[in-house]
């Protein structure tokens, strides 16, 4: 009789969703014995918990709204001459000015051109915001750094306005050097089969545009740039002495960063012919056709920077964990989280006095916990401290939800038949959801804001309100039946 | 053995809401004093006004600390057990900051650091207080969506705001200030205060029975809602203090002022107003 009972509460969908999601968690976190036989598992810890470094940087540019009746093209270049400095467009109606501006200083700029400031925004498009994390990223790889995170903070307007990067075992000032480390880039020309000459350094280049295509809508993709005119005097004496005007085949101009080449081509039999006789500052290497065209355009634009931001930055904030402190905090938050339970178990078993309630309650609270430690180990997020405080307000709720569901079935303290208990239970399950509709919308918005490192505090804590609302409380309700009614 | 008896039957619904109103009008003076003086309701934090903070284990005392940090724009020092010591410096410029780090990296090379630039902090600020405003009416509408009446949604959104409106009044008395975790803890409380609101309304409102016996149902399962979280919360509370994790302390430290005030805002201000719309007719 007992034993049927048993199988069949565990048959039961609700249980079994419960006892599968904690199994697909153990999994998840993997807690096993490293080589030096110490206790390791999946989760990953942020710069709370380990020894490293963040830096937060702020773009000094802004996107900006607008309306003109000149052609956009010329009001746009327009624009770009009078501000001196980079004016990309967005959009149709938007624009991106690198360099900093404030909107009262821009207002008269945009009337003399013959358009009006409709909007603007401190940051960059999302393009550049994507460019800029791939420099870091290609950066700090280069570096060798362990476990490095690049994150562009995007607001709700889709403007990026600050970058953040985490970087593991690495200390401040370690951090800021590679940050603001540049490669070293160079020109070179082939003088022989196998030889090559210097003709000059990343510092004569004095712009580099996205990668585009020439002619335009031709499929022919390359990346524009611009030499200083004293560049331009060397690039042109070097094309001549080398021999690479009249022979451009034999004669490449290859590109190099921190001496590895990353681009070879000849001069083209224009170029080659108008330098015999002119310099020229505007020059654009092309890189082929298609996808693959446009894929390698990129990657020699970033490479043309020499890991230069295509933005002005500024440091906004910046920090670093000591590996000592990281441990101390870990072990603290343990200790933290094994009292607190222990602590709401003595305050429930001093209300209901019965271990048969007390105890599924606790353990399907603990059981909260580890499935939201499996899906962090999933998503591969990194714990910090806000992250801690989220699990354990999730510990606080959980128990707070389990206790409404007991009462709601122990009304006047008689044990219900299963149709009346339904009844019950379905009446707390909306107790509950309502209250879990009111933290899912008050987390909402830390989750979407750049708030950057409250983020994971909200998640997590929306993600525990889902996994009690969907699994773990149904099953309690399931169990506790089944216990009562003994 | 229950803790106390909770017995409102004698009690009319202004005399439930005296004490709560009395509170909630002494923290909007409150409030609205410090608004005039330092331009937000509570004072901000590094987090929003740009500065920096160190955390560092060390034997030296603060005295020491404070010569060794003379040429710095020093804020406070606060000691933790264990020699945890957290340390908060004003804005400074790049390279007073460098030197800083230097010092630090030299004189204590365990020491965890986080500094917050000054127009970055203005951005928090904006956004801290945004994600407050929406995640209030967030609430509001929830609660009105789903009770459908008005003086009870009304009550319940009302216990919350005094909820906040208290809790924050009395972290500018107790001098918490307003950083990225009390945010997210305010934040929480919105959470933690409507739950105990929901089940008395949800009680009181689709239950048959006596008014007084529903209410006295509704505190016996509310009181120990709220006492397990506050139990968890003291023991997050106590850890953190002795290991100086500051983050956790201040938010452990708002949610508890925020659930005694919530206990306060349900069972009375939430209780009289309820009380009131019964006895007036409605919720039958």
């Amino acid at each position: 009789m007992r034993q049927e009972r048993i199988k069949e509460l565990f048959s039961d969908w609700r249980v079994l969703v419960l006892i599968i999601l904690i199994v697909l968690s153990v999994v998840a976190i993997y807690p096993h014995f490293d080589s030096n036989g110490n206790l390791t598992t999946n989760l990953q810890y942020g710069l709370d918990f380990q020894q490293g470094s963040w830096i937060q940087l702020k773009f000094d540019a802004e996107v900006v709204g607008f309306t003109t009746t000149e052609p956009v093209d010329t009001f746009v270049a327009n624009l770009s001459k009078d501000l001196d400095t980079d004016v990309i467009l967005v959009d149709a109606t938007h624009v991106e000015i690198r360099k900093s501006y404030n909107q009262s200083e821009l207002a008269p700029y945009f009337a003399s051109e013959g358009g009006t400031l409709v909007s603007y925004q401190p940051g960059i498009s999302s393009a550049t915001a994507d460019l800029v994390k791939q420099i870091l990223e290609q950066k700090i790889n280069a570096m060798g750094t362990k476990d490095a995170k690049v994150n562009t903070i995007t607001g709700l307007g889709g403007v990026t306005q600050y970058v953040r990067v985490e970087m593991a075992g690495v200390n401040m000032n370690q951090a800021q050097q590679i940050i603001g480390k540049q490669g070293k880039f160079e020109i070179r020309v082939q003088t022989t089969a196998n030889q090559t000459e210097h003709v000059l350094y990343g510092d004569s280049i004095t712009s580099v545009e996205s990668p585009s295509q020439s002619p335009a809508g031709s499929g022919n993709w390359g990346v524009g740039f611009t030499l200083s005119q004293d560049g331009a005097a060397v690039f042109q004496n070097a094309s001549i002495t080398s021999g690479a005007t009249i022979d451009p085949a034999d004669h490449k101009l290859a590109m190099l960063l921190d001496n590895q080449t990353v681009y070879s081509a000849p001069l083209s039999s224009e170029l080659a012919s108008s330098l015999q006789t002119q310099t020229t500052t505007q020059l654009f290497a092309s890189t082929g056709s298609g996808t693959a065209g446009m894929n390698q355009a990129t990657n020699l634009e970033i490479q043309l920077r020499a890991g230069a931001l295509p933005v002005d930055v500024e440091i906004a904030g910046s920090g670093s964990t000591s590996a000592s402190l990281g441990q101390h905090y870990m072990e603290m938050c343990l200790i933290a989280g094994i009292l607190a339970l222990i602590m709401v178990a003595f305050v429930i078993f001093y209300r209901y006095r019965e271990p048969r309630i007390v105890l599924p309650m606790v353990m399907i609270n603990a059981s909260e916990i580890l499935i939201l430690l499996g899906f962090i180990s999933v998503i591969q997020f990194q714990m910090d401290l806000p992250t801690v405080a989220g699990l354990i307000a999730v510990l606080g709720t959980g128990i707070d939800q389990l206790v409404v569901i007991t009462d709601e079935i122990l009304h006047e303290g008689i044990v219900p038949s299963p149709n009346v208990y339904l009844k019950r239970l379905s009446r707390a399950l909306t107790i509950i959801m309502i209250a879990a509709a009111t933290v899912l919308i008050a987390m909402l918005p830390l989750a979407l804001m750049d708030l950057s490192t409250l983020t994971g505090f909200a998640i997590i804590t929306m993600m525990g309100v889902v996994v009690g609302v969907v699994v773990t409380r149904p099953a309690y309700g399931r169990i506790i039946m089944e216990i009562l009614s003994e | 053995m229950g803790l106390f008896e909770y017995n409102i039957e004698k009690y009319s619904p202004k005399q439930l809401v005296l004490i709560p109103t009395v509170l909630l009008v002494i923290s909007l003076v409150v409030l609205a004093y410090v608004t005039l003086t330092v331009g937000m309701p509570v004072v901000p934090g590094i987090d929003f006004s740009g500065g920096t903070a160190v955390t560092v284990i060390t034997p030296d005392t603060p005295a020491q600390l404070q010569t060794i940090f003379a040429g710095y724009p020093l804020v406070s020092i606060s000691q933790g057990l264990n020699n945890g010591e957290f340390i908060t410096f004003g804005t400074m410029s790049d390279t007073q900051y460098q030197s800083l780090t230097a010092l630090i990296a030299s004189k204590y090379p365990d020491a965890q650091i986080n500094q917050i630039g000054e127009s970055f902090g203005k951005t928090l600020q904006d956004q801290a207080f945004i994600a407050l405003i929406i995640a209030f009416i967030g609430m509001a509408i929830v609660v009105f969506v789903s009770f459908r009446t008005f003086v009870p949604s009304c009550a319940v959104v009302l216990s919350a705001f005094a909820d906040m409106a208290m809790t924050a009044a009395l972290m500018n008395i107790v001098g918490i200030q307003l950083s990225l975790g009390t945010t997210a803890a305010l934040l929480m409380l919105i959470g933690y205060s409507v739950d105990s609101d929901i089940l008395l309304t949800t009680r009181v409102l689709k239950r048959q029975g006596k008014l007084n016996d529903k209410l006295k149902g509704a505190f016996r399962t509310g009181i120990i809602m709220t006492s397990t979280t506050i139990a968890a919360v003291i023991v997050l509370l106590i850890v953190s203090w002795a290991g100086q994790i500051v983050v956790i302390e201040q938010i452990s430290a708002v949610l508890l002022m925020g659930l005694f005030f919530d206990i306060l805002n349900t069972w009375l201000t939430n209780v009289g107003i309820l009380k009131w719309y019964v006895l007036k007719g409605g919720g039958k």
